[in-house]
């Protein structure tokens, strides 16, 4: 089963127990309007331009064969600068865990596990449940936005040893204002995470008066009750992917 | 610590009490027609006597510098003179060495001037003096806690902690006022714990008042730093080793070692450098302790593995007990403290030039990676040959006081007398020879020729080669065996070359991994490389990875750098690791380095630098350095205030990969 992941990083260290490695996962059914991985926001890949270096010598203009580079009319590979890149490769589940085990050799016992980010992993389910047949001696943690049908999401959850799911916004209106989806199958989802067992924590980004009004966090008290809850504050870091995706 | 005294210190204001002096010592002792010893006695004499007694206001461990220039012994004509006769190894005086500091304390300088020679003696007497006239001082500023204190040291043993912190200063105030340079700290929470532990036995001092003196003791390490001389403001040696194995095998990890590292994260200056000696068996506790101080961002600590380095000099011909015993020179070179006159940091030999010079002669006519190979290994051995032959009658201006300290003339050697090799650009050569292997030999996609002119032509011609070189080609830190092993080799290579060679003193050269300057001057020797670097740009430094490699994170990176057989290699020279400031925001993400680390050493790494930055930072530094004056980076082995490097020092700096997590 073939998915598309756009960044594989080593030492995660906000992404669960240990040392880590995180895979993200690209395309995500929401659009949260402070995402701060806008390169997984979209399932295909992306050409991504770091403006900075760029020395204006159009040698990416001219013609190549590279068939990866043939959507964007642009040759990534011949940058002396690095200036281009592609967001999004494909890879099957069996290659991509051959290319990631080795990360865990190395920290042996010290080893945390792999953590599944993104974008939103639930959104290429059945390679996710590849991934993790093929991981199954690992520690697994998911990052999610707990958007998905209610079957996937328990198949899945099943796989995992620990899960990250976000609770953005309580209401339901504003939810979909600010994500562009509704929250009822995240809030039914996270019913049926807190009875199947498996250890989560529940994550709320404080986004400046959009999730962290009083109301907001008090009405996300009470559907987190007594349950492990993170307030995350935000990241100014995103501003400049949002600068690379567009191209000139 | 002393608050008004640290920014007293910090804001160098005790620099009014400085005054040069211009004596024309050369020209008077050439003339004279004075021998070396008499010249050093002389000179000792003079500044000692030169220098007026200082006590700034709260300050509980004295002595100051007072004249800011030291003349030179001998006149530039008699340096030509000197340089044709003999091998001169740089500036000619006594140099990174790790003296006998405790010996002295416990026995104290009239013990010492018992068993010394004439100008044994003298130095001593001129010590004495100078104590006794901050002794005068002290009296006459109604100090009473530093009579005491200069009555009983530098003259008899210490008897407790503050005044081993004093005599021990003494005694390095002396050293480089005498002209040695680069007086190494060595093993001091070995020595010097004893006496903090039988004062805190007595009530004599709480954790936190020690930890207050300690503050203070390192404090007097930055008061006269920037007089002492390095080829940037930060490269002086004051180097400390803490931790590490005893002769018993005992590994020492004490309270004086702690309140180290809190004593240096609590000053945030850039002396004493801090040095931690570690094994596998060495409890993660000490890790996160040690991270803290990391976290601090001053460079420190830097560690060494003493599962890899112990067995490595004993290897070498070290006897245990010496070897157990070892600490580093100025950066990380590791010696022998009180015997070991290893001249660590003699030559320097450049992977990349090798492989350059067979690029261009040779490689032609190769037609297997194996036969390249084999004549960049010969290469290097001819490299080896003329580094070692070039070094014949290798003399030192002697050293009266540091040979009170050593128990010999250490100027003509002592029980160690090896000399050790740095190799520079070991990730540029590694990631060169893949590039050939693979690209030339194996898939045969770019020809000979094609390479030559592209790298010729720094990548003008055949540009399309760059970014494939640059960005796509295997690189060394990625754990990817096809580049590893070739570091491997590398390494092996040049420790072969160097292999039963003798030197001229009777001792054996050791192989580095170090690169200590020559990562500038190294890369300025050759034009662009197979590996996609530009003319002109420098190396990594010491052990890391190229610069511009694309490496997927640190775990990579140390499954890379720990494949390498250190034990045939360890002059010294360490893997550098730099992390972006965020990771260590909460105690997660410095348990993780601190995990990290440990592994890197249960890896059979061999010695680790670390450091954390801030790129951003560090440009808004270079446009304004008047907000960033304490601003501290990590060099090749030591630390430096970020503004008062040259700034190519300076934007190596900011070139080097940080690992965001």
């Amino acid at each position: 089963m073939n998915g598309i992941i756009f960044d594989i990083k080593e030492m995660a260290v906000h992404d669960g127990p240990g040392i880590r490695t995180t895979v993200f996962f690209k395309g995500c059914p929401l659009r949260c309007q402070w995402c701060h991985n806008p390169e997984g926001l979209s399932f295909k890949p992306q050409l991504m331009y770091k403006s900075k270096n760029c020395l204006g010598c159009d040698k990416c203009k001219q013609h190549c064969d590279h068939p990866e580079c043939q959507p964007f009319k642009r040759c990534v590979h011949i940058c002396p600068e690095n200036c281009l890149s592609i967001a999004g490769r494909t890879v099957t589940a069996k290659d991509l865990a051959k290319e990631i085990i080795p990360s865990a050799d190395v920290l042996g016992k010290d080893f945390g596990g792999f953590t599944f980010s993104g974008g939103e992993p639930l959104a290429q389910s059945e390679f996710l449940l590849e991934l993790t047949d093929e991981l199954k001696n690992f520690h697994l943690c998911m990052e999610t936005s707990g958007y998905c049908d209610s079957e996937i999401f328990n198949k899945v959850i099943e796989k995992l040893d620990f899960v990250i799911m976000d609770i953005k916004l309580a209401d339901n209106d504003l939810h979909k204002k600010y994500t562009g989806v509704g929250n009822e199958k995240i809030l039914r989802n996270f019913e049926d995470l807190k009875q199947s067992g498996k250890p989560f924590v529940i994550r709320t980004p404080l986004i400046s008066g959009i999730t962290d009004t009083k109301d907001n966090l008090s009405k996300i008290q009470n559907i987190v009750g007594d349950s492990a809850w993170e307030k995350l504050p935000e990241n100014n870091a995103a501003g400049a992917k949002y600068k690379m995706l567009r191209v000139e | 610590m002393n608050k008004n005294l640290y920014n007293f210190i910090v804001n160098k204001e005790h620099h009014i009490y400085r005054r040069s002096v211009d004596w024309n010592l050369g020209k008077e002792y050439s003339e004279k027609g004075l021998s070396p010893m008499e010249r050093m006695a002389d000179r000792f004499e003079r500044m000692m006597n030169e220098e007026k007694p200082v006590i700034l206001p709260d300050e509980k461990i004295v002595f100051l510098r007072t004249v800011s220039n030291l003349p030179d012994c001998f006149s530039e004509q008699e340096w030509e003179e000197l340089r044709e006769k003999y091998y001169i190894h740089e500036l000619g005086y006594i140099s990174n060495f790790s003296p006998n500091y405790y010996d002295t304390i416990s026995v104290g300088l009239l013990a010492k001037r018992e068993e010394a020679g004439e100008y044994g003696k003298r130095a001593i007497d001129n010590i004495l003096k100078l104590s006794d006239r901050y002794l005068e001082e002290a009296k006459k500023q109604g100090r009473e806690d530093l009579v005491e204190i200069l009555t009983q040291v530098p003259r008899h043993p210490a008897r407790n902690f503050r005044e081993a912190l004093q005599f021990f200063r003494i005694i390095h105030f002396a050293l480089w006022i005498e002209g040695n340079y680069h007086n190494t700290l060595g093993r001091f929470d070995k020595y010097i714990y004893p006496y903090l532990k039988a004062d805190m036995e007595k009530g004599v001092y709480t954790r936190e008042t020690a930890l207050e003196l300690l503050e203070d003791f390192f404090l007097s390490f930055n008061k006269d730093s920037d007089i002492y001389v390095g080829v940037q403001q930060g490269d002086n040696g004051q180097s400390m080793m803490l931790g590490g194995l005893d002769e018993n095998g005992e590994y020492i990890f004490n309270l004086l070692t702690e309140l180290c590292m809190e004593a240096s994260c609590n000053n945030k200056l850039i002396d004493p450098k801090i040095n931690l000696r570690v094994n596998k068996d060495t409890p993660k506790e000490i890790y996160i302790k040690a991270t803290h101080l990391t976290k601090a961002g001053l460079g420190f600590p830097q560690y060494s593995n003493d599962d890899i380095v112990i067995p490595a000099l004993e290897k070498l011909g070290y006897e245990h007990n010496d070897a157990v015993n070892y600490a580093v020179a100025a950066c990380w070179e590791f010696i022998i403290p009180n015997v070991g006159a290893d001249v660590d940091n003699i030559g320097a030999m450049s992977y990349p030039k090798a492989i350059d010079t067979v690029l261009h002669d040779g490689f032609m006519e190769c037609e297997t990676y194996e036969e390249f190979f084999a004549k960049v290994k010969a290469e290097i051995n001819n490299e080896c040959d003329r580094i070692c032959a070039g070094i014949k009658n290798l003399w030192f201006v002697p050293s009266p006081f540091m040979n009170v300290l050593m128990g010999c003339n250490i100027a003509e050697g002592s029980k160690y007398n090896n000399f050790g090799i740095h190799g520079t650009g070991i990730a540029t050569g590694a990631d060169s020879l893949a590039v050939i292997k693979k690209y030339v030999f194996e898939e045969k996609t770019i020809s000979k020729q094609k390479l030559l002119e592209a790298v010729d032509s720094n990548f003008e011609k055949h540009s399309e080669l760059l970014p494939l070189l640059r960005y796509e080609a295997p690189k060394l830190g990625n754990n990817d065996d096809y580049v590893d092993s070739i570091a491997t080799d590398l390494l092996d290579s040049f420790a072969d070359c160097l292999k039963g060679r003798v030197n001229c003193r009777g001792g054996i050269y050791r192989a580095g991994t170090g690169s200590a300057m020559f990562y500038l001057w190294h890369a300025d020797e050759i034009g662009a490389s197979p590996d996609g670097r530009r003319a002109k740009e420098p190396f990594g430094t010491n052990y890391s990875v190229s610069l511009f490699a694309k490496v997927k994170g640190p775990v990579s990176v140390i499954a890379s750098m720990t494949k390498q057989h250190f034990e045939n290699a360890i002059n010294g020279g360490p893997l550098t690791l730099e992390f972006h400031q965020s990771v260590f925001a909460d105690e997660d993400g410095v348990g993780k380095v601190a995990a990290l680390v440990k592994r890197y050493i249960e890896l059979g790494g061999h010695q680790l630098q670390l450091n954390t930055v801030n790129t951003e930072r560090l440009l808004d530094a270079q446009k304004h350095p008047e907000n960033y004056r304490q601003l501290v980076v990590r060099i090749w082995g030591w630390s430096a205030y970020f503004v008062e490097l040259d700034k190519e020092y300076q934007d190596h700096v900011i070139a080097r990969q940080a690992y965001k997590v």
